[in-house]
């Protein structure tokens, strides 16, 4: 028996805007969603802000009804069984929202196990072991809202696992996490897909979902642009070098130039203070060094540094393919 | 195979009780704003008790009613503090902190799980009711005879009961409204007002009147005031008292299945 299988999913939102007279305008947020994971794979779920990620997740957990298509967790319908689906999964989101600020860790742990159905003769030793697992013992008592964004998020794992779930759904659980605690967030998650609990991760870390993904799918614009392992999407812009320009104050008119030199199929620009990394993907050995840094011109450039694809490469590829062909996502009805 | 089945139905109702008071007490000190020793002691006793004063006097003043009135009258509306907004914050808090969606995954049954958060209101109103009812009849000289107690007793927590469900349907509008503190703030006027617990009710036009039966603390006020009038317990009181409260407690578990169901199919729920 797989343990999720999602078919042809869809939700769309109304919202109503204007009074008296209102406004109605729907917004298609997941549009035909189709994937399964087996028992004890650890599955990607990643895309852009608004590409559906959450909204699908929302409707794996009970929280959303499809406004079409359907899912089951484990055989259990997501819409006509809630019950049983609730009992088999559990769900950690990132953020420093979602726990109890006043009370203590411990005290948090207590509520959501009556809440999750854990046996009273069970939940001293169960919440034991997650604080130990989470590394929350001897700060278990003290109130949640002196908390560090990472002991929170370890906090929301905990809660996740207190119900021994078969099937755990991590909604980017690393988000605003320094790396030693998005690294001992990894280790945590890897240990439990060792263990046999089927992980759905979402996550804008490309790092992370190549680290710890069986097989990752993209999604975009509410449909899924690309299934696989991470290998395989990799192989996808193998065709492709990458080359990565340190540059200072370039603007969307210089990346609209670097995207038009020929052999050029993608640039994507990531912020970091007053420096920007450029990451142009050309053609395999079309050596468009000169090309390319000309488009530059006028910009002051620092280290440039060609190198292979990585899951990232592939990941912008593959999303900026699918804004080439978005429809409008807003449909006034 | 019936040893079975009464040891499974043992487990059930163990599990039942430990999420209507384990979960009730916790979730208590989690969304009650008001537990801090200076906001508890300043506004559910200090202020309840310094409204007696207020109507007692005013109503010396005016000569609409006697002192006895107005003391138990608002000794027993004291309740409606803790009841009424702390029903209301037992859902809407979740908003705050954003824990709705994860209290909402859990598949427990929910009809304990909010009922048990309505419980430690129940005992915070009979406190404070009990509280202000002793301080002002101490202060203003109030006899009440030892007799009345017990019953009195009753009746404020059947009183603080029905304010609670009350509390507790107003707050299931948490689930469907973001603003629904200004809807707590407008009851805590309409019981002030309809319940005759600080108006008599005689002097309101019959809608009122009628509006006012159908309030919780309206029957527990008229029967507190006979019992420490030195008359008897008045069982038709209690009973409608009872009526009123089981119906608020009825309609707050409807609707919040109904939000929580309306909640999936509509998206309105703001749960992560």
């Amino acid at each position: 028996m797989l343990a999720i299988e999602a078919d042809t999913l869809r939700r769309t939102y109304t919202s109503r805007t204007g009074w008296p007279r209102s406004r109605r305008t729907e917004t298609e947020a997941v549009r035909g969603v189709t994937f399964e994971v087996k028992p004890g794979e650890l599955f990607g779920l990643l895309g852009p802000n608004g590409a559906g990620k959450t909204t699908t997740i929302k409707m794996l957990n009970t929280l959303l009804l499809p406004t079409s298509g359907t899912a089951r967790v484990f055989g259990h319908d997501v819409a006509r069984d809630p019950v049983a689906v609730r009992r088999r999964i559990g769900y950690v989101f990132g953020g420093d929202r979602g726990l109890y600020d006043r009370l203590s860790a411990l005290d948090n742990l207590r509520y959501f196990a009556e809440l999750y159905g854990v046996a009273a003769r069970d939940q001293k030793r169960r919440i034991a072991e997650l604080l130990d697992l989470v590394g929350l013992v001897g700060r278990e008592k003290e109130r949640v809202e002196g908390y560090s964004r990472g002991m929170r998020q370890r906090l929301h794992i905990a809660r996740g696992l207190l119900h021994h779930p078969d099937v755990l759904f991590l909604d980017e659980p690393s988000i605003g996490v320094d790396p030693v605690a998005a690294r001992d967030l990894r280790r945590t998650v890897a240990d439990l897909a060792a263990a046999g609990t089927t992980v759905l991760l979402t996550t804008h870390y490309m790092a992370e979902a190549d680290e710890l993904c069986d097989r990752i799918a993209v999604i975009a614009g509410g449909r899924i642009r690309a299934l696989g392992t991470p290998g395989s999407l990799k192989s996808r812009v193998g065709d492709r070098d990458v080359l990565d320009i340190e540059a200072y104050g370039a603007g969307d008119e210089v990346i609209d130039r670097v995207r038009r030199v020929p052999g050029v199929r993608g640039a994507s620009v990531e912020d970091r203070g007053a420096v920007q990394t450029v990451s142009v993907q050309t053609d395999r050995g079309a050596e468009l060094h000169a090309p390319v840094l000309a488009a530059f011109d006028g910009v002051r450039l620092g280290r440039v540094v060609s190198r292979e694809p990585s899951l990232e490469d592939a990941y912008i590829a593959i999303v900026e393919e699918a804004a080439g062909s978005a429809a409008p996502e807003g449909v006034p009805a | 195979m019936f040893r079975f089945r009464c040891r499974s139905l043992g487990f059930r109702f163990h599990a039942f009780s430990r999420l209507l008071v384990v979960g009730g007490a916790i979730s208590y000190r989690a969304l009650f704003n008001w537990t801090t020793p200076p906001m508890f002691i300043g506004t559910l006793l200090v202020g309840p008790l310094l409204q007696v004063f207020f109507f007692v006097f005013l109503g010396r003043e005016l000569g609409v009613a006697d002192d006895r009135f107005h003391l138990v009258g608002n000794a027993v509306l004291a309740a409606s503090a803790s009841c009424v907004y702390g029903g209301t914050m037992a859902v809407a808090n979740e908003r705050r902190y954003g824990t709705l969606g994860a209290v909402l995954l859990s598949p427990r049954h929910r009809v304990p799980l909010w009922l048990g958060r309505a419980l430690p209101y129940v005992l915070n109103g009979l406190f404070v009711s009990a509280f202000v009812l002793t301080a002002a009849a101490l202060v203003l000289g109030l006899p009440v005879s030892a007799g009345a107690l017990p019953g009195l007793g009753l009746v404020l927590l059947v009183a603080a009961g029905a304010c609670s469900a009350f509390g507790l349907a107003l707050g299931a509008l948490g689930l469907r409204f973001r603003d629904v503190f200004l809807v707590s703030n407008v009851a805590s006027s309409v019981l002030l007002l309809l319940t005759g617990a600080a108006v008599p009710r005689g002097t309101l036009p019959g809608w009122m009147r009628t509006a006012g039966d159908l309030l919780p603390l309206t029957h527990a006020a008229d029967a507190a005031r006979g019992l420490t009038a030195g008359g008897g317990l008045d069982g038709r009181l209690l009973g409608a008292e009872l009526a009123v409260g089981a119906g608020w407690g009825l309609l707050a578990v409807v609707l919040l299945a109904a939000f929580e169901r309306g909640s999936r199919r509509r998206a309105t729920l703001d749960t992560m």
